[in-house]
C-alpha cells in the first residue's frame, strides 16, 4: 500500500491540489456547481488531448512543437468534411489524417536524424500553412451530434459528459498500448535509447509509432475544438505551450522515460481551474498570466524538493 | 497630479451618489488579443465607461491572447462569476454561440463589439469593417490616378475582421480595373513584422505606386523614411502615430480611416442601457468609418484637431464615440475601471 502511494505520490499530490482548488472555487463563488464543472471539463477538453499528445512524445524522449498546428489541421478538416458528408466517416478520416501527420513527423525525425525539436518546429509551419490552405478563414460546420456530445452531464448530475469522453478516448488509445510490449518499448526508448536498442527494442519504429499516437491525440484535440466551437479555425490556438506546461506539471520528465498521462491530465484541470479562480476574483488580466506562471513553477519546484527529500531518506 | 485629483473627485462623487437609487451591475468583458494598441484602447474605454456609469459597480476583465475555444472558457467563467452583462470582442461570429446562449438563458445581457455574433438575442455594436477597407482603398486608387500597382498589407489570415476588410478592398478593386495588387502580405497586425516586410519589399526594387495597410501604418512610413525611398500615397488607420505623420512627414500623401477602439466604451454604455430597460430598436448598431486625408483642406483641419501628445502612438485618436461614451480623455488614458 505504502509502495503504491510512493509510486504515485506525484499524481496523488496533484489530485489533492485539484480538490483543494475546487474547494477554493466553491468558497469564492458559492453558486459554483454542476454547470461550473461542466464548463470546466469542456474548456479542458482540447488542452487534455494536446497534453496527452505531448506526453506520449516526451515519454519516448522527444518533443513535438507542431501539436497546435496539427490540431488546427484536424479541426478545419473536420469542419470542411462535415459540411459535405456524414459525421461518422468524416470523424474517421480526421483521426486518420491526425495519425498520418504524426507518422510523417516521426518518420522525418528518424530518417533524417535531425533533432526532434528542429523537425517539429519546421512542421509547425508546414501544418499551419496546410490548415490555411484547407480553410482560409474560420468556417465550415460540425455534425450537430458532435457539438451536442460534449454538453451536459453523463447519467448523474455533476459528472460532465466532456470528462467522460476525454477519459474514454484517452484510455481506449493509451491503456492497451501502455500494458503491451509497445508501451514498454516507448518507456525504454525514452529513458535510454542505446540500452533499449541493445535489449532488442526497435527504437526507430517505436519513435515513429509514438509520434503517430501523438498525431492521433491531436486529431481528437482538433475534433474537440470543432465540437466546442461548431466551426473550424485555421489559426492554431495556445495549445503548444499549455501542453508542455501541463506535461511538466504532470510529472513527465522532459528527458523522457518517466511519468504518465494521468498526472498530466490532472495538471490540465489544475491550470484551467486556476484561470477560473482568477476570473472569479476579477484579478487584472495582465497579472493573471504572471500568477499562472508563478503557480506552475512553484508547484514543480515544491515537488522536486519533496522528491529529493524523499530520495535522501 | 491632475490625474490623482480627477480620480479622487470621481471617487468622491461615486461615494456621494452611491446611496441614491442606482443599480448595482457587474459587467464581464472578454477579449482575445492582448498587447495591440487598438485592443488596449478598447479595454481602457470599457474600464473608463464602466467607471463613469453610476449603475456599474464591478467589472471583470478576461483579456488574453487565445482562440475561440479559449474565449468560450472565459465566457463560461464570466457566467459562473454571476455577471449581469457580458461585453465581448468576439473571435468569431459563429463559434461562441453555445456560451452566449447559456448566458442569455441565465438572463445575462450580451453585447458584441467590433465584430458580430450570430447568437439570437445578442446585441452587436461594431465598426463597419468592409466599409473601412472600401473607403481607404477607393481613396488610394483615386489618388494614384485610377491606374497603377499597389502593395496590399493585410492583418491576420483567417480572422473575420481581415476577411471583411478583404471583401471591401476587393469591392474597391473591382471599380478600378487598371489597379493591380503587386504584393500582398499579412502583417499579423504586428508593428515589427509589417516594418520588416516593407523593408524587404523596398529592397527588391519592384516599383509601386501606393500602399494600403490594415492599420499597421506608422512603421510603414518609417520604413520609407529610414530607407530613403521616395514616398508613395499610404492608407492607414487613425492611430495616433500615423495621424501625426500625416501632419509632419514632408511629402507624404496619406489618409487615415477611423476605426475607433472606443467602441468598447460604447458597448458598456449599450449594456447598461439594456439592463435599465432602454434597449435599442435594432439588435445591430453600426458605427461607420470616416476618412481623413492630408490632401484636402477639410482633412487637414480634422487631423490637426485630433492631435493629442498624451495618447499612445498605437492607439486610435478617436477616443470617443459621440452619443455613447461619457468619460474624459484623462479617464481613458488612466485606464482604470470600478474597483
Amino acid at each position: 500500500m505504502t509502495a503504491l502511494i510512493r509510486k504515485h505520490a506525484w499524481v496523488i499530490g496533484l489530485a489533492v491540489l485539484l480538490a483543494l482548488l475546487l474547494a477554493l472555487t466553491k468558497l469564492i463563488q458559492p453558486n459554483f456547481g454542476a454547470p461550473g464543472l461542466e464548463s470546466l471539463a469542456r474548456s479542458a477538453l482540447p488542452f487534455a488531448f494536446a497534453t496527452a499528445a505531448m506526453a506520449v512524445v516526451v515519454i519516448v524522449g522527444g518533443i513535438d512543437l507542431s501539436v497546435a498546428s496539427m490540431m488546427a489541421v484536424c479541426a478545419v478538416t473536420a469542419a470542411v468534411l462535415m459540411e459535405r458528408m456524414a459525421g461518422v466517416p468524416a470523424l474517421m478520416i480526421v483521426l486518420a489524417v491526425g495519425l498520418a501527420m504524426g507518422l510523417v513527423n516521426g518518420a522525418l525525425i528518424v530518417l533524417t536524424r535531425v533533432p526532434d525539436i528542429v523537425v517539429t518546429l519546421a512542421m509547425l509551419f508546414v501544418w499551419e500553412g496546410m490548415a490555411l490552405l484547407i480553410l482560409s478563414s474560420p468556417g465550415g460546420s460540425v455534425a450537430p451530434w458532435l457539438s451536442g456530445a460534449t454538453r451536459g452531464p453523463f447519467l448523474i448530475d455533476g459528472l460532465p459528459m466532456a470528462l467522460v469522453i476525454m477519459a474514454l478516448a484517452i484510455a481506449i488509445v493509451w491503456l492497451p498500448i501502455r500494458r503491451s510490449k509497445l508501451g514498454l518499448a516507448i518507456y525504454a526508448t525514452g529513458s535510454d535509447p542505446l540500452a533499449a536498442f541493445r535489449s532488442g527494442v526497435a527504437v526507430d519504429r517505436t519513435k515513429i509509432i509514438a509520434y503517430g499516437i501523438c498525431g492521433l491525440f491531436c486529431a481528437m484535440g482538433g475534433l474537440s475544438l470543432a465540437a466546442l466551437t461548431g466551426i473550424g479555425e485555421p489559426v492554431p490556438g495556445p495549445y503548444l505551450m499549455a501542453s508542455v506546461a501541463a506535461v511538466v506539471l504532470g510529472g513527465v520528465v522532459l528527458g523522457g522515460g518517466k511519468g504518465g498521462l494521468l498526472g498530466s491530465i490532472i495538471a490540465v484541470f489544475i491550470l484551467r481551474i486556476i484561470r477560473t479562480i482568477l476570473t472569479l476574483m476579477a484579478i487584472d488580466p495582465n497579472v493573471t498570466t504572471i500568477v499562472e506562471g508563478v503557480i506552475m513553477v512553484g508547484v514543480v519546484m515544491l515537488g522536486t524538493a519533496l522528491t529529493l527529500r524523499g530520495a535522501r531518506r | 497630479m491632475t490625474r490623482i485629483l480627477t480620480g479622487a473627485a470621481a471617487l468622491a462623487m461615486s461615494v456621494a451618489f452611491a446611496p441614491a437609487a442606482f443599480a448595482d451591475y457587474t459587467i464581464g468583458v472578454s477579449n482575445t488579443v492582448q498587447g495591440n494598441g487598438w485592443r488596449e484602447e478598447m479595454i481602457c474605454a470599457m474600464r473608463a465607461q464602466a467607471l463613469v456609469e453610476p449603475d456599474v459597480t464591478g467589472l471583470i476583465v478576461a483579456h488574453r491572447n487565445t482562440d475561440s475555444a479559449g474565449q468560450l472558457e472565459d465566457l463560461n467563467n464570466l457566467i459562473e462569476a454571476g455577471v449581469d452583462a457580458i461585453v465581448l470582442n468576439p473571435s468569431n461570429p459563429d463559434a461562441l454561440n453555445s456560451a452566449l446562449e447559456a448566458a442569455m438563458a441565465a438572463g445575462i445581457v450580451v453585447v458584441a463589439v467590433d465584430a458580430g455574433v450570430t447568437a439570437e438575442g445578442a446585441y452587436i455594436l461594431s465598426n463597419n469593417q468592409e466599409e473601412y477597407a472600401y473607403l481607404g482603398a477607393r481613396w488610394l486608387f483615386e489618388q494614384i490616378g485610377g491606374a497603377g500597382d499597389v502593395v496590399y498589407m493585410r492583418g491576420i489570415a483567417g480572422v473575420s475582421a481581415d476577411t471583411d476588410r478583404h471583401n471591401g478592398f476587393r469591392r474597391a478593386l473591382a471599380e478600378f480595373p487598371n489597379v493591380n495588387v503587386v504584393h500582398e502580405v499579412f502583417t499579423g497586425w504586428q508593428q515589427d513584422q509589417g516594418k520588416q516586410q516593407m523593408f524587404d519589399f523596398l529592397a527588391t526594387g519592384i516599383p509601386f505606386d501606393g500602399v494600403w495597410t490594415s492599420g499597421i501604418d506608422n512603421v510603414i512610413v518609417d520604413a520609407f523614411v529610414e530607407s530613403g525611398a521616395p514616398l508613395v500615397p499610404i492608407v492607414g488607420a487613425d492611430n495616433a502615430g500615423f495621424v501625426g505623420q500625416l501632419q509632419s512627414v514632408e511629402g507624404l500623401a496619406g489618409a487615415a480611416v477611423t476605426n475607433p477602439g472606443s467602441v468598447g466604451g460604447a458597448g458598456i454604455a449599450l449594456a447598461v442601457d439594456i439592463l435599465n430597460g432602454n434597449a435599442p430598436a435594432s439588435n445591430v448598431v453600426l458605427v461607420d468609418p470616416v476618412l481623413w486625408d492630408n490632401t484636402t483642406e477639410d482633412g487637414r483641419a480634422t487631423i490637426a484637431a485630433a492631435q493629442n501628445p498624451d495618447l499612445d502612438p498605437e492607439w486610435p485618436v478617436s477616443t470617443q464615440i459621440p452619443g455613447w461614451t461619457d468619460y474624459t480623455l484623462e479617464q481613458i488614458i488612466a485606464c482604470e475601471g470600478p474597483a
